[in-house]
């Protein structure tokens, strides 16, 4: 084996920069595909309603003041499961931040109500714990968040000239959470009043009879088991008025074509991998294989048939491969994830190295480095033994 | 052992043109023959000995080990007539850079499904009738050209093949290490082996049993 693995090192070598070149930018492109795919997900787990409006809304509530009486007609709606009446403010309001794919957003949650989101009933927390009801001026920041401001467990961040203390960090999810800071409801009501001027005028004047449980941006809507999440807000439109009602498969439409520019991009990305991989790696195995072609012409003379060449040369590239791809996924990951620390004091992650693409890498080495193997091999075996000793020669 | 009749072969120039090269050639060795060819560079002399040896097909003409026709045989067949009644003794030697001198040695047995702990044995005993047993874990770019050439010559007899042909085998040697493998030659056909030497050097000629001059593409006695 030791043997193999001396005599094919430069090979071995190819095969790992083909290879670590294919993951990484394999890597780049998982990275996108989860950030759509986790907003894709979000969008499809729940329906999401906001009050009529013009309000300059952040994230997926845009749209106007959701009151309390709305919020129990939407309850009451055939379908309904649940009802979670949240307020989703901008951490920045200034222009340049605003609905940004990289957007920091304050999200406060009616603590009293679980999750609706069907795939999100949760939210995963790296470190601490996630918020209770009852909290107030406690925070959970997704991690992007706590990386880029450097907050841990036990941190104090200001928000709107009142500090929280943070409880929880959440695990890395490639997506919008990334970019959160989750609070009670309540808290968020407060910071809503202190940035919306028009907001605290109209509530001083007494213009209007609004109470604290009618400050809501939107509410995040559960079905029941077996309803037509469609045709559940569809009934909502119909039965509740002044909402703007978002069709979960029509935001997810929205949301992939609006993202349509990076799934090209991805898609050319990933193209490219293993276009440059899969012809660098079958270019070093064929090479590899045509450089030893004086050995294979005198082992022809000594009595071995074409099987018995292949078969040695197959299995020989496959030690090869087995080998280059690994050192490849290894080089990759080291390379990836260096990038990775650097990028990750602004809070950035670029690379994902999922399950998937390091085991479709690997896969793809071996086989196309096999095939190219097999195929150097066919072209050898044309040969005379004597024209391939005459060309090694 | 060998008989080979009519042999006719021809390359293609550049242009398209064919190059006789062999125009029915025949030749028979016996066992314990001792056969030498001898021509000028280019005289087509190694394209005999690889047609001979199965290395490459004629054009026409037949070739026969112990009267079984081998120059018909399919491509897998020839390689497996090759490893059982053929040793071959090349040049340049030909001795796989990746691997020791004994490892070479015992690479013959590997296509003959011979034992290897057997082979490696009978490599040893080789390797030291030939004076270089001290070199047997040495690769060959360590070994000088005619400890190479021994290396290469104990190859070819691993099997103890009936048929052993030999390629200008003292073309890289001086005069005593060329002497050592002649004289190695020269006890393999009184063993009992058919030898077929092609060689410019007169030397080779040296306790034929018969010599042949290839002049034209025809043999010549």
């Amino acid at each position: 084996m030791l043997r193999i693995l001396r005599g094919y090192a430069f090979a071995i070598a190819g095969i790992a920069i083909g290879v670590a070149g294919l993951v990484t930018l394999g890597a780049m492109s998982e990275r996108i595909v989860r950030f759509i795919e986790g907003g894709d997900r979000f969008v499809l787990g729940q329906i999401s309603v906001a009050g009529r409006g013009m309000g300059m809304g952040a994230g997926f509530t845009a749209g106007g003041l959701l009151p309390a009486a709305t919020i129990k007609k939407i309850s009451a709606v055939s379908g309904v499961a649940g009802v979670q009446p949240q307020v989703m403010l901008p951490l920045d309001p200034s222009t340049s931040q605003f609905m940004t794919l990289t957007q920091e957003l304050v999200l406060g949650l009616d603590l009293s109500v679980p999750m609706p989101n069907r795939y999100y009933r949760a939210l995963p927390v790296r470190v601490g714990r996630y918020l209770r009801a009852g909290d107030r001026h406690r925070a959970v920041v997704g991690a992007a968040f706590a990386a880029s401001h450097g907050l841990g467990v036990g941190s104090g961040l200001a928000l709107e000239g009142a500090t929280y203390e943070v409880v929880g960090i959440l695990e890395r999810m490639l997506t919008a959470p990334d970019r959160f800071v989750f609070v009670p409801i309540e808290d968020a009501r407060e910071q809503w009043v202190a940035k919306d001027r028009l907001l605290r005028t109209l509530l001083a004047s007494g213009a209007a009879a609004l109470t604290a449980g009618d400050l809501n941006t939107g509410v995040a809507v559960g079905w029941r088991d077996g309803a037509d999440p469609d045709a559940v807000a569809r009934r909502i439109m119909a039965e509740v008025p002044d909402v703007n009602v978002q069709l979960p498969s029509e935001l997810s439409r929205l949301l992939r074509a609006s993202t349509a520019f990076f799934a090209a991009l991805l898609v050319g990305i990933g193209v490219l991998a293993l276009v440059i991989g899969g012809l660098s790696l079958a270019n070093t195995m064929a090479a590899a294989i045509f450089e030893r072609i004086r050995d294979f012409g005198v082992k022809q003379a000594l009595g071995a048939t074409d099987l018995d060449l292949a078969r040695e040369v197959l299995g020989e590239a496959l030690v090869v491969t087995v080998c280059g791809g690994a050192a490849g996924v290894g080089l990759a990951i080291l390379l990836g994830s260096s990038i990775d620390v650097w990028a990750g004091r602004s809070g950035q992650q670029l690379f994902h190295f999922s399950t998937r693409l390091l085991g479709g890498a690997f896969a793809f080495s071996v086989l196309l480095g096999a095939a190219a193997a097999a195929w150097a091999t066919l072209r050898v075996a044309s040969l005379s033994p004597a024209e391939a000793i005459r060309r090694g020669a | 052992m060998l008989r080979a009749s009519g042999l006719v072969k021809s390359y293609r120039a550049p242009s398209g043109e064919p190059i006789p090269v062999l125009r029915g050639v025949d030749l028979t060795v016996k066992d314990g023959e001792l056969v030498a060819v001898v021509g000028h560079s280019g005289s087509g002399k190694s394209t005999l000995l690889s047609v001979l040896g199965l290395l490459e097909d004629a054009d026409a003409g037949e070739i026969t080990y112990e009267n079984v026709c081998v120059s018909v045989r399919s491509r897998s067949a020839k390689s497996r007539a090759r490893g059982r009644w053929v040793g071959f003794v090349f040049q340049s030697f030909l001795l796989l850079p990746s691997l020791t001198a004994l490892e070479n040695v015992v690479l013959a047995a590997r296509y003959t499904g011979r034992d290897r702990t057997e082979a490696r044995r009978r490599a040893q005993v080789l390797l030291d009738e030939l004076g270089v047993l001290e070199r047997k874990d040495h690769y060959p770019q360590e070994l000088s050209g005619g400890e190479q050439q021994r290396i290469a010559f104990c190859r070819a007899v691993l099997n103890d093949p009936p048929l052993l042909l030999a390629d200008e085998p003292t073309g890289n040697l001086d005069d005593a290490n060329g002497a050592v493998i002649f004289d190695a030659l020269r006890r393999r056909a009184r063993a009992g082996a058919a030898v077929v030497v092609v060689s410019h050097r007169p030397e080779a000629a040296m306790g034929a049993t018969a010599v042949y001059r290839l002049r034209g593409g025809v043999l010549e006695a």
